[in-house]
């Protein structure tokens, strides 16, 4: 029992990272229009306040959170990402929100120390 | 937490970050060179990257786990706005960012390089 429980305390775990994008990037950004003088602010806000939830989970990991934001114009956007990791231990999750003028992407990777 | 632990000579133990861009110069470099943006071939083009940068990476035989991000984006007066955010030991890690483009795209090539206890 208590062996299940430490996997449970030590595994990355996507649910709780998701949830915990999405009402950051909801308080961050929420019902704003696209901006070009706060976008930057946005950005930092997002990775920011991501950052802080996770590390309050107090799991033994390493995070790396990126965030990008586009305006709408009708543009084509590819994002890609690779890891050389430990496939046991580490994980990722990515988000994809939008809204009427511009569209997010919040990647969290957790790496296991 | 303190311990007991093996001093490595400075350039084995962090990250060296012009070697990383000058990786990710060569690899965007030769995947994607001169082409013009295409819908078709973008999603070839940034797992390309993405595994070139990642291989290369590696042969250098440090001991570091890697991750590499791309965004690939059409040039059409659109803004793009990118942030990333690390937790992490600031000693040992690092990572470099590449910001490329050619008449009908940008390219955006994130390198993270997180030292193995």
């Amino acid at each position: 029992m208590d062996e299940y429980q430490t996997e449970e305390e030590t595994a990355f775990v996507v649910e709780e990272v998701t949830k915990i994008i999405k009402e950051s990037v909801e308080a961050a950004i929420g019902g704003n229009a696209y901006q070009h003088n706060r976008v930057n602010h946005w950005t930092t806000s997002v990775v920011e306040q991501c950052l802080s939830q996770l590390s309050k989970l107090g799991k033994p990991f390493k995070y790396i959170v990126t965030c990008i934001i586009m305006q709408k114009n009708g543009a084509g956007l590819q994002t890609a990402s690779t890891c050389f990791w430990d496939n046991s231990t580490d994980g990722s999750c990515a988000v994809r929100w939008e809204n009427k003028s511009m569209y997010c992407i919040v990647s969290v990777f957790g790496l296991a120390i | 937490m303190t311990g007991m632990e093996e001093y490595n000579t400075g350039s084995e133990s962090s990250f060296n970050s012009e070697e990383a861009d000058s990786i990710v110069k060569e690899c965007i470099e030769s995947v994607v060179g001169v082409d013009d943006y295409s819908q078709n071939l973008v999603n070839k083009w940034t797992a390309g990257i993405v595994e070139r940068c990642l291989t290369q990476l590696v042969k250098q035989g440090k001991t570091y786990k890697y991750i590499v991000t791309c965004a690939v984006m059409q040039k059409t007066g659109a803004g793009l706005h990118t942030a990333n955010s690390c937790y992490w030991d600031t000693a040992m890690d690092g990572s470099s960012t590449v910001r490329w483009e050619n008449r009908t795209m940008y390219c955006v090539v994130s390198v993270f390089a997180v030292a193995v206890a």
